[in-house]
């Protein structure tokens, strides 16, 4: 009876755990939890825990020796262990909405700053002038036909392309009083906003999960007010003002729409 | 040595609120950690069912040095040839120490090969690039190895009823004599056994680690500890113990490190030795095989060696 109680416990943690992690790489939900990197060894680990629980479930334990030293198999110990580790987890993968809100993102700190972002390198010197003038090395090209626009010819912008366009000149360039058409999520300007006519627009970077997720912004002018982390879809023109002596990306918006989550909500 | 920094702009941030938690923002941190780390600790386990049921006892001793600090050394820059995560290394201990790994060569080998590995030297390096890369990636890795074989040496002079929990040294077939000759099929269920309980075991205390790592990560306000980078002394304590709250991957904590400019180089580095070696998940985990009472030792001594020995680096300018 001990055997197969404990046995059941263990196949039945082992399958819910294999489900939730099938679930979430075949329903996509993945995609706003982990890097790519991460989704083929999800998905080998889900097929190989519901493996496991089928063959722990079929598998005829060990029979009870007799003896009588410490089992530490016993089946409330594993009725425990079974609770401890589908509960949390089952009702994690219930409630939790598959983005930070408002009150992660002010705990970890908005980066403004390209500084301030994870894999930030700063740019190389660049080479100096040959004997004729130009520039020796590899030659910047215009970057700006290559940049992915939308069918009204508005590029693509994401609040990380910003930042960076912020801190280098010649990729100020490509941005500066271009249209952009950007997505992020609402959130009010708390600081540097005295007139009341700014927001913030976050995007989520993340390394590995949304654990390490930092929250990237760039300030929208626009007096438009949206609950806390909605998605909009903002269109305007790309300036860099000068803010304490430095380069500040913000957007004159055009247009502030509500529009629904990305497939890919987080950046990477 | 530094002592004050400028900080000007932190002092004009506004009176925050410390503490604030939303239960969806700690749901969704939590299952991003456990689906994050589900498929190491399993990746893990499985080797370790595949090391008790295919290495035979006292191999590993074999393969070391006799020499008790070379053979420490050795075990300490295994990670090299064998990288670990911190998450799935703790499974694989627990069978060669079984199988008769001396437990101060296994304590070295868990500590440093989360950061002793090809994988952690490239992504300090990417991370650091611009800010002295290659030296910091170097000393990161180095001090690991010190600290790491320090830390064997001095588990090597306790007595392992101090160190393991009942039943870890000698593994459930250790007095079980030569194993009867068995098919390919049985032994790899036998392993499959072994595994599983293993996974099962070492998950138990990774889910409330996970709990409370992602509880702080999510509800408490980073900013607390940016005034803590005017000191040295203080900026290397506050960065280990946001280390050990944060409880990140060692692949990619170093990237989370690099953004905390404000920091001197000597408190990411504390962050980056400390972190992968004893974090909130960790302190659970490790409770699956060694004492309480020695997972919290080694918490504490880890906290004071690290934490020692990168305020005397900052010395190099770091």
């Amino acid at each position: 009876m001990n055997v197969a109680t404990t046995r059941f416990f263990k196949s039945g943690t082992l399958l819910v755990w294999g489900a939730v992690l099938s679930y979430f790489y075949f329903s996509g939900r993945v995609a706003d939890y982990l890097h790519p990197a991460f989704h083929p060894g999800l998905l080998l680990s889900g097929v190989a825990l519901l493996a496991l629980g089928v063959a722990v479930f079929f598998t005829r334990g060990k029979e009870p020796c007799g003896c009588c030293h410490h089992h530490p198999e016993l089946p409330v110990r594993e009725a425990v262990s079974f609770l401890v580790l589908t509960i949390p987890m089952v009702a994690a993968a219930l409630i939790s909405p598959g983005g930070f809100g408002s009150v992660a993102v002010m705990n970890r700190g908005l980066i403004e700053n390209i500084s301030g972002l994870p894999s930030f390198s700063p740019p190389v010197e660049p080479p100096l002038p040959q004997q004729d003038g130009s520039i020796g090395g590899e030659v910047m090209m215009d970057p700006s036909p290559y940049l992915a626009k939308n069918e009204k010819g508005q590029i693509l912008a994401e609040t990380v392309d910003l930042l960076y366009a912020a801190s280098e000149p010649t990729l100020r360039g490509d941005f500066e009083n271009k249209a952009v058409e950007i997505l992020g999520q609402f959130l009010p300007a708390r600081t540097g906003n005295p007139h009341g006519d700014r927001f913030n627009l976050v995007q989520m970077f993340v390394m590995c999960c949304a654990a390490d997720a930092r929250p990237v912004a760039v300030a929208v002018q626009s007096r438009d007010a949206f609950p806390e982390m909605t998605w909009l879809k903002v269109t305007g023109k790309v300036t860099f003002p000068l803010v304490a002596g430095k380069h500040t990306a913000l957007i004159v918006a055009d247009s502030v729409q509500k529009t629904e989550p990305p497939a890919e909500s987080i950046i990477y | 040595m530094r002592k004050l920094r400028p900080v000007a702009r932190y002092a004009q941030v506004p009176a925050m609120q410390w503490f604030t938690f939303s239960p969806q923002d700690f749901s969704y941190a939590f299952l991003s950690v456990l689906l994050e780390g589900i498929p190491f600790i399993l990746l893990g386990t499985l080797l370790s069912g595949l090391i008790d049921e295919f290495l035979p006892s006292k191999t590993m001793t074999r393969f070391l040095p006799r020499n008790v600090f070379f053979g420490i050394c050795v075990s300490g820059a295994m990670g090299v040839i064998f990288p670990m995560c911190e998450c799935g290394i703790v499974p694989v201990i627990r069978r060669l120490i079984a199988k008769g790994l001396p437990v101060s060569n296994a304590v070295a080998y868990m500590l440093a090969a989360p950061v002793v590995n090809p994988i952690v030297a490239v992504s300090t390096y990417a991370a650091f690039r611009g800010q002295g890369a290659a030296e910091f990636t170097a000393i990161r890795l180095g001090l690991a190895f010190f600290v790491a074989v320090l830390a064997g040496l001095a588990v090597h002079h306790l007595p392992l009823g101090a160190v393991l929990k009942p039943g870890i040294l000698a593994g459930p077939d250790a007095d079980a004599g030569p194993a009867p000759h068995r098919g390919l099929g049985a032994r790899l269920a036998g392993a499959m056994d072994v595994g599983v309980k293993d996974f099962l075991d070492v998950a138990v205390y990774f889910v409330p680690g996970v709990a409370v790592s992602s509880l702080f990560s999510t509800a408490v306000n980073h900013e607390v500890i940016l005034p803590l980078a005017l000191n040295d002394w203080l900026a290397v304590a506050s960065m280990m113990g946001f280390a050990g709250l944060l409880s990140l991957c060692s692949t990619s904590d170093a990237f989370i490190a690099a953004t905390f400019v404000a920091f001197p180089g000597a408190a990411k580095l504390a962050f980056l030795v400390f972190g992968p070696m004893m974090d909130l998940k960790l302190l659970f985990i490790y409770n699956a095989v060694f004492t309480k009472r020695f997972v919290l030792g080694l918490a504490a001594g880890l906290f004071v060696l690290i934490g020692l020995l990168c305020v005397r680096l900052s010395v190099l300018g770091l």
